[in-house]
């Protein structure tokens, strides 16, 4: 298991999601504005590319493809002089892990690699075992935030006290591989302590904690009333456990849950009275950032005004 | 220019089902798959198997069996990859991962292409622009659903983007390395290979995979954001193969 002081806070590759940059680019200045606050050396490159996420898992890209990719951005990395990747989706977080330990692993699929990159004319792309390590060089941008958790409580503006809130972890971040998370992926607590030292009241535990949010990659799209249902479970456990807020890692999460409520709110005819928000969106909000010019949240679907008003906030 | 065929690597040729499953470059070396117990903590903890038909105990049991009929099986296309069977499963193995080998064996064969047809101009449009976008369709389908806040919202993606200080949506890529790689592994082949297969079927829903919703700043004016009243975007043809 990795432990806190492995995570680093110097040569931080922070790696764009596709997701994000779309759907909620308030995750990303949020990010920005804490890795600012809390001294964090890392650089953002108009070079790195889409992981191959959403393609990949629809099932699209074969692995070798995949596995390219990834080698391209991971010189990326090592050309800017930023080798450590920070991912904001848990998804980039899986295909680069995955990629790296295959590339380092399997010598077929790194000659294999390296000679499209040759045969394209892209020598400098070609990776060398070891360039880049999956278990020390490639991190979640959540791990980074929990590793000065201190820090947050100490800069911490918002009072935030009575804030009945509650996290969902990311698959791809703790399921798919448990051995390299912060915890314990039976019940992973690391949006909660950063909530913790933000000064919410992070529920313990909720029915369904660990099912996924229903997004499924395809699923959404050919099977969309069982990815629905699984989200409708889910808003029905936090309804029943009297949240105001759930609080996420990731945008893929983040779209299921919050542009599909009021979707699912329609469907099956229900309410629910809880926002959403990515964690470093909320613990930007706790250090006072402004909740639109840096955490974006005018680009929500489920309006968050009465939650900033009851907080102070607006 | 050596031809790359994606087969070779993620469903090489195997005397059954399983060691084309191990053999695979998208499962590890570590793979439990002969070490399954049939416990069922797969099935016990998968949301598919608690929605849906979908058993991956079962599904690992028939893979072991060598049984060819599951890349018929319809529920195949259920699971999420979330990988809670993966975190669940006591000796290592991976029905996620197995799903995703057999997942293009049946595609190999001509099963569940339907399944993809929302999906195929990903690879074009990535290409171009260095990011990806999820399919047109379902954009038109979120638009209908959460009507005029969100259509308002993609409308002004790129005054709140400047507002926040980040900066294009495309990458910068002036060698077109995306393409290249895209080509050199493989990708359009299997694409056109899929497309044309689905055609031939005549399992198309008559999606046009290839329109995507072109909301990026400085490529597209924002203008170009049309939504009709039946609440699909007419918007523009972005990427054509």
């Amino acid at each position: 298991m990795k432990k806190m002081e492995d995570i680093p806070d110097r040569k931080l590759l922070l790696f764009k999601s596709c997701m994000v940059s779309q759907e909620y680019p308030g995750i990303e200045k949020a990010t920005k504005y804490l890795f600012d606050r809390l001294g964090i050396d890392y650089f953002v490159s108009e070079e790195q590319s889409c992981c191959t996420g959403i393609g990949h898992y629809v099932d699209l890209y074969g692995q070798l493809t995949t596995t390219a990719i990834a080698a391209r951005n991971f010189a990326v990395a090592r050309k800017c002089g930023y080798p450590n990747i920070a991912c904001m989706c848990s998804t980039c977080y899986a295909i680069n892990k995955e990629a790296c330990e295959l590339l380092n692993g399997n010598e077929e699929v790194r000659a294999q690699v390296n000679s499209v990159f040759r045969e394209k004319g892209l020598e400098d792309l070609v990776y060398a075992k070891g360039d880049l390590d999956e278990r020390t060089n490639i991190f979640h941008v959540l791990e980074v935030i929990f590793s000065k958790k201190e820090l947050l409580t100490e800069m911490t503006e918002v009072d935030f006290s009575g804030l009945k809130a509650a996290a969902h972890h990311a698959c791809h971040y703790y399921k798919f591989r448990p051995e390299d998370m912060i915890g314990n992926p039976e019940n992973p607590r690391l949006i909660d302590g950063v909530a913790g030292a933000c000064g919410a009241d992070m529920l313990r535990w909720y029915e369904d904690r660990s099912l996924t949010c229903g997004m499924g990659f395809a699923q959404l799209h050919i099977h969309k009333d069982t990815s629905l249902k699984v989200t409708q479970t889910k808003l029905e456990s936090l309804r029943k456990a009297g949240v105001e807020l759930l609080l996420h890692m990731c945008p893929n999460c983040h779209i299921q849950y919050d542009r599909c409520q009021p979707v699912i709110e329609k469907e099956f005819g229900s309410e629910y009275d809880f926002v959403h928000m990515n964690i470093a969106q909320f613990a930007a909000l706790a250090l006072g950032a402004d909740p639109y010019k840096v955490c974006g949240l005018q680009t929500h679907s489920v309006p968050l005004e009465n939650f900033l008003e009851k907080y102070g906030i607006i | 220019m050596t031809l790359i065929q994606i087969d070779e690597y993620d469903t090489p040729a195997g005397k059954s089902l399983a060691e084309t499953i191990k053999a695979s470059i998208r499962t590890p070396d570590s793979l439990g798959l002969d070490r399954c117990i049939q416990c069922g903590a797969c099935t016990a903890s998968c949301p598919a198997a608690r929605f849906t038909a979908y058993n991956p105990r079962l599904l690992v049991k028939r893979v072991l069996e060598n049984d060819r009929g599951v890349l018929e099986d319809e529920t195949l296309w259920n699971c999420f990859y979330c990988y809670t069977c993966q975190l669940r499963c006591p000796r290592n193995n991976s029905p996620a991962k197995l799903v995703q080998v057999l997942r293009q064996l049946a595609l190999n064969e001509g099963i569940g292409l339907e399944n993809m047809e929302h999906f195929l101009g990903l690879g074009e449009f990535f290409a171009a622009h260095g990011i990806s976008q999820v399919p047109e369709h379902y954009l038109g389908k979120m638009a209908e659903a959460l009507g005029s806040s969100w259509v308002e919202f993609k409308r002004d993606l790129p005054a709140i983007r400047a507002e926040l200080g980040l900066g294009s949506l495309d990458i910068r890529d002036e060698r077109k390395e995306i393409r290249s790689i895209l080509e050199g592994t493989g990708h359009f082949e299997r694409a056109e290979s899929l497309r044309a297969r689905l055609k031939e079927s005549g399992a198309s829903e008559g999606i046009e995979e290839n329109k995507f919703l072109n909301a990026i700043p400085g490529k597209n004016k924002s203008e170009d954001i049309n939504l009709e009243k039946n609440g699909r975007y007419s918007g523009p043809e972005a990427l054509i193969v």
